[in-house]
């Protein structure tokens, strides 16, 4: 199956679908609950899914994702199989997907067989890699860019003006926030920093700018939409992911919240 | 003698330029980390930096090294095993006489005096065979720093009075239970740790690896090891070693004895890794004989990995050296051809370990030992007039209680 590769963001293209990022890991517990996580998601026409890929030693991650990464770790998972069977998911039960995961795997790869692999496949948007750096990055960036893949900066609390300013620049596809300090699924409040940040980042950049880690709740969704262009759930669905009517339970509370935060 | 004053007069500095200011030596390096932790690293490196170029720095470095860890470690020839194995003499370097038993006292005093002036209150560590983790605790009582160590379970089982001596020190030692229980997912919790902390945090690595500025820093503070050896070789025999040996963990007592020899090509280099029971994935931790370039833990370097590219676990007897990936400036110098690999397996590096006791009535750690094993090898290939150094990094008072364990297994066994 050959699908057109979507060369401008959804957003921009004049559709603005909800402000929501679930970030799902493949196959936790299995890859037909993972395609029917992503149907749900594309039925609901979210702004995009962050697909976890399960790597060995998630250093950024929390306890509930290293569960999950443990759990869905296999030969069946690593990048190369969910690409081929991504290929195999028709194109309607696909929402816009970002391809999370740590950067050897894609190195292990080849980052160009990796981007033209991903270009061919269309559903892919653009990849989140916790631990290649701006610096590292250089080597990369253009790439991915190439290939029409979005490569996201991530800002978070310790960064400086200059430098968030130059990560946001070279940002493609969103711009992550991450809200705090430490590894995913620890506890966010957010603050007043929170919001000014944000708000500075909405002033040097088109790309939407979305927070996570930490996200816990439907109302911390609303609160964090009142200010912010999207909100990526990690850890929280994760946490039910193994049961799927908890995590479709989790995930419209997360839904509904986020439709509502945009209104 | 015009070519010996043109030797000393090089004062065994080393010339090699690297690392760039991104931290890469050729293609091996980096800075792979979330971006939490990089105002951390761009802060610890323009600090190490100027620190470094101050002399008074440096001279309370010295010091300390000096009055409180016993530096100059002796270099001492090795007389009876030089005679039982009746080929090139054996010099060794004796870092195992420093405080604490082992070079990693020298890192430790070196990045506490940085962590200090950067006005951070809490020092955190990863440790494999326990040596670093109590070199950290000891460094934090020393300088009033709250401290807390990440080790593996099974570490922890294995390298028992090494987590007495880090408790009675004052630090706590925090059990990692995830993947092999090593050093590595030591490591990843010591990150983990750090990202939510990194404001009043310094994490103080072990070894000469993960993101930039660590190997350079632990590799600029470890090169005393080279700098002395040299010295001493020169004072002693008039002339510079023609071989060094050392065990090969994250690489640091490798590169500190290696790098101030780096531009004397009449001196031959290996590094010596974890064996293991067999070159096969999960039995070893010989990286640059089953390895291939990847990226973990914020370096860009040689890695044992799976085809699909998740980190493979290791095993070795040795706590210290049991590691999926090295120091990038080995690698770099790996590729380069400077510097020779090759690796001892449990069963030889076990041997090594009581020959040495037995021979110069010096216990080595297990660490050690795969270089004091390698060592013997070369030694019997090489003609008595040549002169070789081994770097006994560490002492084995650690694996006295494993040792003796696996011996009677073996016992039993056979
Ligand atoms: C005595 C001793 N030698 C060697 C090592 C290996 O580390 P490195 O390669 O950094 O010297 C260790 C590590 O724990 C050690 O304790």
């Amino acid at each position: 199956m050959t699908r057109s590769p979507r060369t401008l963001p959804r957003w921009r293209r004049g559709i603005s679908p909800p402000p929501l990022i679930p970030y799902i890991v493949a196959g936790d517990p299995d890859l037909e609950t993972t395609a029917e996580y992503l149907a749900l998601a594309a039925k609901k026409g979210l702004f995009a899914v962050e697909l976890g890929i399960p790597f060995s030693d998630p250093t950024a991650d929390g306890p509930v994702i290293q569960k999950a990464t443990q759990r869905s770790l296999r030969h069946e998972t690593a990048l190369e199989n969910i690409l081929a069977w991504l290929s195999g998911i028709p194109e309607e039960q696909l929402p816009p997907l970002y391809l999370m995961t740590y950067f050897n795997l894609f190195h292990h790869m080849g980052v160009t067989r990796f981007c033209r692999e991903a270009h061919r496949l269309g559903c892919i948007e653009g990849v989140v890699i916790p631990d290649l750096s701006f610096e590292d990055g250089i080597l990369y960036r253009k790439v991915f860019r190439e290939h029409g893949i979005n490569l996201v900066g991530f800002v978070s609390p310790t960064t400086g003006m200059d430098r968030a300013r130059r990560i946001v620049k070279e940002s493609r596809g969103f711009v992550y926030y991450v809200g705090l300090m430490g590894t995913t699924g620890s506890a966010l409040h957010v603050t007043d920093e929170t919001r000014r940040t944000v708000g500075m980042l909405k002033e040097w950049t088109q790309l939407p700018v979305c927070v996570g880690f930490g996200i816990s709740s439907g109302a911390m969704v609303e609160e964090i939409l009142q200010f912010a262009d999207g909100v990526i759930v990690g850890s929280r669905l994760v946490q039910d992911e193994e049961n799927p009517t908890k995590w479709k339970e989790t995930f419209e509370e997360f839904f509904s919240a986020a439709v509502k935060g945009k209104g | 003698m015009k070519g010996e004053s043109a030797i000393k007069s090089r004062q065994g500095r080393g010339t090699s330029p690297l690392p760039d200011v991104r931290g890469y030596f050729g293609e091996f390096g980096g800075r792979f980390v979330s971006e939490t932790l990089m105002s951390a690293l761009l802060d610890l490196d323009r600090s190490f930096k100027k620190a470094w170029r101050e002399s008074a720095f440096r001279k309370e470095f010295r010091e300390i090294l000096a009055d409180y860890s016993g530096r100059p470690t002796p270099l001492y020839f090795a007389r009876s095993l030089t005679q039982e194995m009746g080929g090139a003499a054996i010099w060794l370097k004796r870092e195992d006489l420093n405080h604490t038993g082992a070079h990693k006292i020298t890192n430790a005093v070196g990045q506490a005096l940085l962590a200090r002036r950067m006005g951070k209150t809490r020092l955190i560590a990863e440790t494999g065979a326990g040596q670093h983790g109590v070199a950290t605790a000891t460094v934090a009582a020393r300088f009033g720093f709250d401290c807390r160590v990440y080790m593996g379970s099974e570490d922890i089982r294995r390298q028992a009075l090494n987590v007495f001596r880090m408790k009675l020190l004052g630090s706590e030692v925090c059990p990692v239970d995830l993947g092999g229980k090593t050093l590595k997912d030591a490591i990843s919790e010591a990150l983990r740790d750090w990202s939510r902390t990194v404001q009043t945090t310094h994490y103080l690595l072990g070894t000469a690896f993960g993101p930039h500025p660590f190997p350079l820093m632990v590799r600029t503070f470890q090169s005393v090891i080279g700098q002395e050896a040299r010295r001493q070789m020169l004072s002693r025999e008039g002339r510079l070693p023609d071989a060094l040996v050392a065990c090969v963990g994250g690489g640091s007592n490798a590169i500190g004895l290696f790098h101030p020899f780096i531009d004397d090509p009449s001196v031959r280099m290996y590094g010596i890794e974890a064996g293991g029971r067999s070159i096969s994935p999960g039995d070893h931790a010989a990286r640059f004989a089953g390895g291939s370039i990847g990226v973990l833990q914020g370096t860009r370097t040689y890695v044992l990995q799976n085809p699909d590219g998740q980190i493979e676990n290791t095993h070795s007897v040795s706590a210290g050296l049991d590691y999926s990936a090295v120091g990038p400036e080995l690698s770099y110098f790996r590729d380069s051809g400077r510097i020779s690999f090759d690796w001892v397996g449990d069963d030889e590096a076990l041997e090594a370990f009581q020959t040495l006791s037995r021979t110069e009535g010096i216990i080595p750690a297990l660490e050690s030992s795969h270089a004091v094993a390698y060592g013997l090898r070369l030694a019997r290939t090489m003609s008595r007039d040549r002169l070789i150094i081994i770097n006994l990094s560490g002492r084995g008072d650690k694996d006295v209680v494993e040792v003796s364990r696996l011996l009677e297994q073996k016992e039993g066994t056979s």
